[in-house]
């Protein structure tokens, strides 16, 4: 409002000016200054370092906010003597946990209620299964136990608390035969899920001897390894990683591949396409070269070259915008292209006139196109070669001889240079598809 | 109550932990034994008129040749020449053998340290793991009978020492006086069975830098036979007075002495090597000067890493391959966790890079895929005394309260249940 009246050159109000005290309404506030100014005594004994910390030679307060309310040095000292000491007494207990009732001397306060020893209560026990004469002369007598040692056993069990490596560890051998950890948690749990069979419980645990017997067979011989199984172990690993990878990554060439050739071929819609598409799907035979005309490569290279963008925006532009490189051609293309034309000896940024402009970067698509026809061959000799290995491999004794017309392609791309590529583009469908 | 927080409630126990090397006596609940007393007994024929305090007629020895013996029992008595003093140990093989020379010892402790009367004073006791069970009960026989404790109880030292590392399970590595030993500890039970020692420890180390020092011809007299000694320059021939004896010092005196000097020279020089003993290695290390009780002086090289090598250069018997035995003789399913908690104590522990050495030597031999960790308490009073310091928090633990063997106990059930109560 003060703003308004401001602007408005209205007259203020004495009376209603809008202070914070107005507001919170408290005479607190106001008596605090005078009790900092008169904290800024140095207290005897403060280093003057530390107290110009506190307060500087402006008497202003630090510009941290005091936390604490009381009188700092003031009132800091302990009131001792001021309360009389609790009693420590030396008085005897009990402790229920104990069957004897032996009284031991602990110190307690008098205070404290005489309750039950807190300790007590931490005296768990497993609940271990028990039998009678009879029910074991029914029912768990097995060859191999006898009465006493199944006693013995379920004695230890008890003592304890079922660790059955300690089990098998204190186990009687002077009058009992020397028993494994296995043999042991068999006899049991059998003897726990008979008992439990009887009394009608639903949930009986099982052990499974051999299983656990193998498995601890397993787990020795994993400790056991030696250093060198275990290199070896790390280095076929590693070895697997890398042939999966290599696996991946020709898998995935392929699909890039086929790709490519579809593209090729659902762009061009031309009648002649679709029956030139029949006959080529038929070709097993791979001695006949399959040829693909001028006018489907064409259409080809347009897609699978570099798309330029039509500047048709309004307004002025300059020219060698055109030939800059759409932001969808990938690092690898565009290092390609440059290498491209430095091996021709061409510049990388030509002076963009309307005819050089076209042409540049029509030779730009025509690389594009090139290197992904290359990269198709490439990879196409390597299926062939694979191929044949495979072959070999599963027909030992005989060799699949590859035409001539499909072997010498790479060289005579090498050789022929761009005119050829009619030739190329026709194979790669062949082994795949 | 207070102690419900921390678990602890003391009851005024004590805890005894006997070795080879001295027996530790001290009140439960205490971070350090109240005395350590050397674990020999000086014995005299008791033809002097004059009375030490410490002795006490020996009533069971009536029927031999002398009428009385006197006994002489810690440092200060011991290390005194006295004509015809015999020192004996006690002990053997870890474990108690002479039972009427150690009464006097727990004689000695009750009446010199504790002092106090033993009734009031439930007491904890620990042993070797591989303590037979006749002496066990002899034991709880004469605490019960002799001493009239009030409660009694028996842990085993390796355990109590992985207690005092803050484990339940965990592969003890002792190394003492007379032998070293690797304990595998589940839960606080000792898994007997798979116990290795090797006689391998301090005295061994003391006796081989005995035997290399008197090769050398350096004179061992100890200090208790010096009377006064000349300041004299490196190698040069000690010049000392020897004190004017009127009789000849026993031979078993004699022995305990030189061998007090030894391990002086034991703790001062020798040092174990990070990696088994290369001459041109150890060469390369600072040699360290050594002076003995005669004043002669001399530095040591090669030799510290030489002599410590004969703990761990013995293909069955070094402390890392009986660990690694121990180990491979338990349960495989237990094994990571024993692997993972390696504790190491006892006083030849501290022989300078031991654990170092231990912990190379260890994980050449663990498994690969298997997690090795070693714990050694840094002090040497934690290493020294550390099943004492078990012991000490056992017996103060509120809930280890009802696992006493109580006089009442004892005299319904007898000796025979300490079997049963104390695994």
């Amino acid at each position: 409002m003060a703003d308004v009246r401001d602007i408005m050159e209205l007259e203020h109000p004495a009376s209603q000016e809008v202070t914070r005290e107005s507001i919170i309404g408290s005479d607190k506030q106001r008596k605090r200054p005078p009790t900092t100014t008169k904290t800024q005594k140095r207290p005897e004994g403060m280093h003057r370092e530390v107290f110009a910390l506190l307060y500087n030679d402006n008497k202003d307060v630090s510009p941290l906010f005091p936390s604490d309310t009381g009188h700092g040095y003031k009132q800091t000292k302990i009131k001792l003597g001021m309360r009389k000491p609790r009693k420590w007494k030396w008085v005897p207990f009990t402790n229920p946990a104990r069957t004897d009732g032996a009284v031991f001397h602990h110190w307690r306060r008098p205070s404290d209620e005489p309750k039950e020893y807190p300790f007590a209560k931490f005296n768990k026990k497993v609940d271990i299964c028990t039998y009678t004469d009879a029910e074991y002369q029914q029912h768990l007598r097995v060859d191999g136990w006898t009465k006493d040692e199944t006693d013995h056993m379920m004695q230890l069990a008890q003592r304890f608390d079922l660790r059955f490596i300690l089990m098998a560890d204190r186990y009687d051998t002077e009058k009992f035969p020397k028993r494994s950890v296995e043999d042991i948690k068999d006899r049991y749990y059998k003897i726990c899920g008979i008992m439990s069979k009887l009394r009608g419980e639903k949930k009986i645990y099982t052990y499974d001897v051999d299983h656990e017997k193998r498995r601890k067979e397993q787990l020795k011989k994993l400790y056991d390894r030696t250093q060198e199984q275990i290199e070896e172990e790390q280095f076929l690993l590693l070895e697997l990683k890398k042939i999966e990878a290599r696996k991946k990554e020709r898998e995935r060439k392929t699909q890039d591949l086929q790709k490519l050739i579809s593209q090729a071929d659902s762009q061009s819609e031309t009648p002649r396409k679709t029956d030139k598409k029949l006959p080529k799907k038929k070709i097993a035979n791979p001695s006949r070269p399959s040829r693909v005309d001028t006018a489907h490569i064409l259409q080809a290279v347009e897609t699978a070259g570099i798309k330029f963008p039509d500047y048709k925006n309004s307004g002025v532009s300059l020219r060698s915008q055109r030939m800059k490189l759409p932001a969808n051609v990938g690092q690898k293309k565009s290092k390609g292209i440059e290498q491209m034309l430095q091996e021709i000896g061409l510049e990388l940024n030509p002076i963009p006139t309307e005819e050089i402009c076209q042409n540049f970067n029509e030779l730009r698509s025509d690389m594009v196109l090139l290197m992904e026809i290359k990269s198709a061959l490439s990879t196409c000799e390597f299926e062939l070669q694979s191929l044949r290995h495979q072959y070999e491999a599963l027909n030992p004794g005989k060799t699949l001889t590859i035409p001539p017309q499909l072997i010498s392609n790479l060289d005579l791309e090498n050789k022929a240079g761009t005119g050829e590529i009619i030739d190329v583009v026709g194979s790669p469908s062949t082994p795949t598809s | 109550m207070s102690g419900m927080l921390y678990g602890g409630d003391e009851i005024g126990a004590l805890v005894f932990d006997p070795g080879h090397h001295s027996l530790r006596v001290g009140y439960a609940q205490e971070d350090t034994p109240k005395a350590e007393i050397p674990a020999v007994v000086g014995v005299a024929p008791d033809d002097t008129p004059k009375i030490e305090p410490e002795t006490k007629p020996d009533e069971s020895n009536v029927s031999s040749t002398a009428p009385a013996w006197k006994y002489y029992i810690d440092t200060t008595f011991l290390h005194t020449p006295r004509p015809s003093m015999d020192l004996h140990s006690y002990m053997k093989d870890g474990m108690i053998e002479n039972w009427d020379l150690f009464e006097k010892i727990v004689d000695y402790s009750y009446d010199k340290i504790i002092q106090s009367e033993s009734q009031y004073h439930p007491v904890l006791f620990s042993e070797c793991p591989w303590n037979l069970r006749h002496k066990r009960e002899k034991l709880t026989e004469i605490m019960f009978e002799k001493y009239k404790v009030p409660a009694f109880f028996l842990v085993k030292n390796a355990a109590l020492a992985a207690f005092a590392n803050g484990r339940a399970t965990a592969l003890v590595i002792d190394s003492g006086a007379t032998h070293t030993s690797a304990v595998p500890v589940l839960d606080g039970y000792v898994i007997t069975n798979a116990v290795v020692k090797s006689p391998l420890g301090g005295d061994y180390l003391i006796l081989k830098a005995r035997e290399m020092l008197e090769h050398m011809g350096i004179d061992l007299t100890p200090a208790a036979l010096i009377a006064s000694k000349e300041v004299v320059r490196d190698k040069d021939k000690p010049k000392y007075m020897k004190k004017k004896l009127s009789f000849q010092p026993t031979n078993s005196w004699m022995a305990y002495m030189i061998k007090k000097t030894v391990q002086d020279f034991q703790q001062n020089v020798i040092q174990v090597s990070e990696s088994p003993f290369d001459e041109r290695i150890a060469a390369g290390f600072p040699t360290i000067q050594h002076e003995f009780p005669t004043g002669y002086r001399q530095d040591f090289g090669p030799e510290r890493f030489k002599l410590a090598e004969v703990l761990f250069d013995h293909a069955m018997l070094g402390a890392g391959h009986i660990a690694a035995t121990s180990a491979g003789m338990c349960d495989v399913d237990i094994r990571p966790a024993l692997y993972s908690s390696v504790v190491l104590t006892g006083g030849n522990s501290l022989v300078q890079g031991f654990s170092d050495r231990l912990s190379r030597d260890l994980s050449s031999r663990t498994p690969g895929s298997l997690r090795l960790k070693m714990i050694a308490a840094n002090g040497t009073v934690e290493r020294r005394f550390g099943s004492w310091v078990g012991g000490s928090i056992l017996a103060s633990i509120g809930t280890f309260q009802q696992m006493w063997m109580s006089m009442q106990e004892y005299q319904e059930a007898g000796k025979a249940q300490i079997d049963r109560k104390c695994p």
